[in-house]
Order: structure tokens, then sequence, then C-alpha cells
């Protein structure tokens, strides 16, 4: 059953991705994407960490999703490709990721997960979360310092000077 | 002269009558039946009294007064009416459907009209049922450039949705809940979340220019909207340090949570008004702007289909205040415990002069009690109940408070004008935004000063 699932949502997220590569029409290519960012969150669940999954679903598929929609649906098509037909490039980008999935693969592989044991209990997102507010607490002061940092910087960069002009 | 059916013969009629029933017979043989075995071939049947239910065993109990109600009881306990009926989407419907007849009604005396009248003898009370008669028959028109498969996924797609939230509610004590998750308030937020996709992919695939523009608005809305909507729930989980939403229920049994939280009650009203697009909030379907926003190009039962999902939203979100602030399904029990005689020896049944001749043991409430064969007692405010008596009470108290949140939801569409596109962006990302991280400080505020949480005076 697990196996089949596995497999089911294997499918799902690698051929929607292939999809949000390939499709024409960019909302298609999008949706797919939400398939492919949807599929991840399933493999969160079967990971037996559902809080992930549920953030995996709120933040990639309820936010940044929306957000590439938003774009997509905003800007002219012709202004933001052109179509270039290059079967070389092509296949070159296929071989090129041929061969970084066998070398990740490598390293992943002779990296020692194989002696992971796979049947202990999955942690308590309560524990992770008491963790991070004990013992990696710079950490957490690090990443809002990082976050409130890039948005301040965004929102400086996106201001308007609207007000100048009209004075 | 018109006339309904110009060529009526009786022998077309006949001959009508007999093609149907042959082709009805045929399939029924074909496809039905075997259709029927391998679902029953797939499906988990209870054990009723130490015997697998088989179908055959079914329809036999079906005329066996003593094994009825242990067969309902089965029923009620299975998945299948826990997902189609109680608590989730034939009750999230009901009341759906209330909801749009006292708001017709209500809206009308408001402002001194009369409402619907004709259909029923009372208030108009079947005009829903015509309603919805003239959504299904009438014909769904799809514009000629509209994006087809999108076109038709959006409205199933925003029923689904819809029903995927009413799916997390619990509704009463004991689990009464189609998805019990140990995250369900972070499921809530994710389901949250879909609703801005599908309203904008239906907005742009209708091809037209009133629905895009009402599709936008929704997006603008919806996403800034959403993130007071998560910051002024998080107050209650740092009070209760759970996400599951009957643990946040069971954390109230005192006190609700309005009472220690009522910035962040008020945060949430708001936002739900916004996220549910309710005047003052309903640009995305402004009627004199924009003929109906993003639903403009939805005719027939796609329309129908909008609606219902907009309903059972409405319901799942006033039940989320409920569950959150109001403290859900609690309140005192209206039943009075039961003897405990009654329950230790049976039921007396005393002859002609008044003397006792035998005790029935009574096997537990019929249909209300989990187990048919023993009391489920639970203990609630010093005094003893049976777990079908709690279940009763529960379903009563979280119906009127629902009822009475869905009351205060609609009740600004017939006082409050529409607002300004960049008033409410200013409301939802600098107010509300503000206001719910006044309420997580004084959550805060309130767990440091041991006021509540681990060790608290409370």
């Amino acid at each position: 059953m697990a196996d089949a699932l596995f497999l089911a949502i294997s499918v799902l997220t690698i051929g929607s991705a292939i999809a949000a590569l390939e499709m024409r029409s960019l909302v298609y290519g999008s949706i797919a994407l939400m398939g492919t960012l949807g599929g991840v969150a399933g493999f969160y669940v079967m990971l037996d960490s559902p809080f992930v999954a549920m953030f995996q679903l709120a933040v990639y598929v309820g936010s940044i999703a929306v957000l590439i929609l938003f774009t997509v649906m905003l800007v002219k098509r012709e202004l933001i490709f052109k179509k270039i037909e290059d079967p070389k490039r092509k296949f070159a980008g296929i071989g090129l990721m041929l061969i970084v999935i066998l070398a990740l693969g490598a390293v992943i592989m002779d990296s020692g997960i194989k002696t992971i044991s796979t049947d202990s209990d999955p942690v308590d997102f309560r524990e992770i979360g008491g963790d991070f507010l004990t013992y990696y607490w710079p950490a957490l002061i690090l990443m809002a310092l990082i976050l409130a940092g890039s948005v301040m910087g965004a929102l400086v960069l996106a201001r308007r000077e609207d007000t100048i002009e009209n004075e | 002269m018109s006339v309904i059916a110009p060529k009526f013969r009786l022998g077309y009629f006949l001959k009508g009558i007999f093609d149907n029933a042959f082709w009805i017979l045929t399939i029924v043989t074909l496809a039905g039946i075997p259709a029927i075995q391998i679902v029953l071939f797939y499906l988990e049947l209870p054990v009723i009294d130490g015997e697998l239910l088989t179908a055959f065993l079914a329809f036999t109990w079906l005329f066996n007064p003593t094994m009825q109600v242990p067969l309902i009881k089965a029923l009620i306990y299975s998945d299948l009416f826990r997902i189609a009926a109680f608590p989730g989407f034939g009750f999230a419907a009901l009341i759906a459907a209330g909801t749009i007849f006292v708001e017709r009604k209500m809206l009308a005396k408001l402002q001194l009209r009369v409402g619907p009248f004709y259909c029923g003898k009372i208030e108009g009370i079947l005009q829903l049922a015509g309603d919805g008669l003239k959504l299904i028959s009438k014909e769904i028109i799809i514009p000629a450039k509209a994006d087809k498969p999108l076109f038709w996924a959006a409205p199933v797609l925003f029923v689904g949705t819809a029903a995927a939230f009413v799916a997390l509610i619990p509704v009463a004590p004991g689990g009464w809940v189609v998805a019990d998750l140990d995250v369900g308030l972070l499921a809530v937020f994710a389901v949250i979340g879909f609703f801005p996709i599908i309203t904008i992919l239906s907005a742009w695939s209708a091809n037209s220019k009133f629905p895009f523009i009402g599709g936008i608005r929704a997006l603008h809305q919806m996403v800034s909207f959403e993130i007071p909507l998560i910051l002024s729930l998080l107050g209650v989980v740092i009070l209760t340090g759970t996400l599951n939403l009957s643990e946040i229920v069971e954390s109230q049994s005192s006190f609700p949570w309005i009472i220690f939280m009522p910035i962040g009650a008020i945060v949430f009203f708001t936002t739900m008004l916004a996220e549910l697009e309710r005047i003052p909030f309903d640009l995305p379907e402004a009627e004199s702007e924009i003929v109906a926003g993003w639903l403009t190009e939805f005719s027939g039962m796609m329309y129908g289909l909008v609606q219902l999902g907009s309903y059972l939203k409405l319901y799942a979100f006033a039940a989320l205040f409920v569950i959150i602030f109001l403290g859900g399904w609690t309140g005192p029990v209206f039943w009075p415990p039961l003897d405990t005689e009654l329950i230790t020896e049976g039921i007396p049944i005393p002859n002609y002069a008044g003397d006792p001749i035998l005790t029935v043991a009574a096997p537990g409430l019929p249909l209300l009690d989990k187990d048919p064969n023993e009391w489920v007692m639970q203990e609630q405010g010093g005094l003893v109940y049976t777990s079908g008596q709690l279940l009763v009470s529960g379903v009563i108290w979280f119906v009127l408070k629902t009822v009475g949140v869905i009351f205060f939801i609609l009740l600004p569409r017939g006082v409050f004008p529409r607002i300004r596109l960049d008033m409410l962006l200013h409301i939802g990302w600098y107010k509300l935004i503000g206001l719910s991280f006044v309420n997580i400080f004084i959550a805060l505020g309130l767990v440091y000063a041991g006021v509540i949480g681990p060790g608290g005076i409370l």
C-alpha cells in the first residue's frame, strides 16, 4: 500500500515537473508546478511529518504558486520570452540534468544513508519547536533578522516615487 | 395555439417507456450489479454481535426488530456517514441552506422589504428549493473563447475545497469530526490557501473582462487578509499549546478564549468577512461595478455550485470562530444525569400491585452511545453523564453558537456600504496585522505572567 502510494506520488511529482517545463501555456505550466509542490507535500506526509507537509501546502501551493500565476497573468507573454527551438540545447540540458542527478545520487548513496533505520518513531513537531526556542535560538534569531532585512530591502526597492512627481 | 406535445400518440409513449425500461435493465445487469459486487468486495464491513455484516445479512436484519438499532448504529459510526451526513457535507449543506433563507428574509426585514414570499405558505420557505430546481434545469453556457477544462473544473474544485474545509471542523465531543488531524489548524490554513488559486484560475479561464477584474481583486483581498487571519489565531495556539481543533475546544471547558483574546477575535472576524467576500469587503463580486465579479460568466448549476461552496465556506469559517474563540460544544448539559440505579441495575418492571417482578438491563441509550452493549460514562462539571447525553448537548450548543456567528456575518450586509480597494488593502496590511501582533503579545504576556498555561493560575 505504501509502495503504491509512493509510486503514485512520485509519478505525480516528476510528471507534473516535466509538464511544468514543457507546457506551451504558461498558466497550465504553473498549475503543473502546483502539482509538483503538492507531490512534495505528499512525500512529507508519507515521511510522518504532517507539520512540514501542511506548511509546504500553505506556503508553496498557497502563496508561491499564486504569486507565479499572478505574474504570468499580468505580464504579456511576448515580452518575457521569445520562442527559441533548439534541439541541441534541449538534449544538452537533458544530458546535464542526468549527469547532475547521477552525481548527486552517487554522493547520497555513498553517504551512509542506507544504514539509517527507518522504523524509529517520528519526531513530534512540539519537540522541534522546543529545540528551536532553546538550543538553536541564535539560528532562529539570525533567520528572523535575515528575513526582516530582505523584506525591508524589497520594500525599499519596490517603493514608487509618485509623491515627488505629484508635487 | 401551442400545445405541449403536438404529436402525442399513446403508442410512441408506451414505446418510450419500454425502451427506457429495457436499457435500464440491460445496463444494471451488465454494469450495475458487477459494480456493486466489486464495491462490496473492497468495502470494510462492520462486525455486529460477533457476525460480519454482509449484504444478505443486512437485508435480513432490516426486518428483524431486535437487530435494527445495532444496524443503524453501525451505519452512524461508519466513515461514509461521517463524510456524507453528520459532521461532514450534509450537515454543513443543511446549515448553508438555512443561512441562505435567513439571509434573504433578514436583509429584507432590515431594509423594510418583504423578501421571498410566494413559495410555500410560511415566509416563502420553499424559495430555496425553487431556486435550486431553476439552477439545475438552466442551460450551462460556456463563453466561446473560454479555457474549457479550467472553466469546467473551477466550480467543482471550489466546492471540493470548501468540503475539505468542512471536514476539518469538529462538531461534538467524542471525535465527531471527519479528519481529526494533529495539525488541524495548519491544515485549515493550507486549505484556505487554495481558495485564491481557484478564484484566479476560474476568473482567467472565462476570458472576459469582468471576471478577470473580479478575480484580480479577489486575489489581492484574499492574499493580503490571509496573513492577519493566520496571525490572529496564533495567540490561542500559544495559550493552548496544541494545533488539534478538538483539543483547543476541550481547553475551553471553563471559559472561552474570547475573554482573553477579544482583539484576536475581532481581527479574525474581520478577516473572515474579507475571505468570504461579504459586504463590506465584497469587491470581487461588486455587482454595481463589475456585473458579478469573478462569477459573471458562470451560468446554471456551475453558478449554483460556486454559491454552494461559498456558503459551505461561510459555515466552516463561523464554526472555526466558534471552535477557537467561543468554546465550541462546551456549555451546560441540557439533559439531567440518569439514575445510577438505571445504569447499574436496569429498568425495574412492576406487576399490578407495584412489586418489581423483573429488571430489564438497559444497554445504553439507543443510537447515541458509542458502544451498544455498555454505558460509556464521562464526567463533566462534577456530574456523570453518558456519552450520548454529552453528544446531544454538545451538538445543540455548537449549532446555537455557529448560528449566532453566522447571524453576525450576515448582519453587515444590510448595514454597511462597500469600501474602496485601497482602504481594504490598508486595513489588511497595516491595521489588522498590527492588531494581531498585539494579540500575540497579550498571549505571550499571559503565559509569562503565569496566568494561563503550564503552572498558571487558571
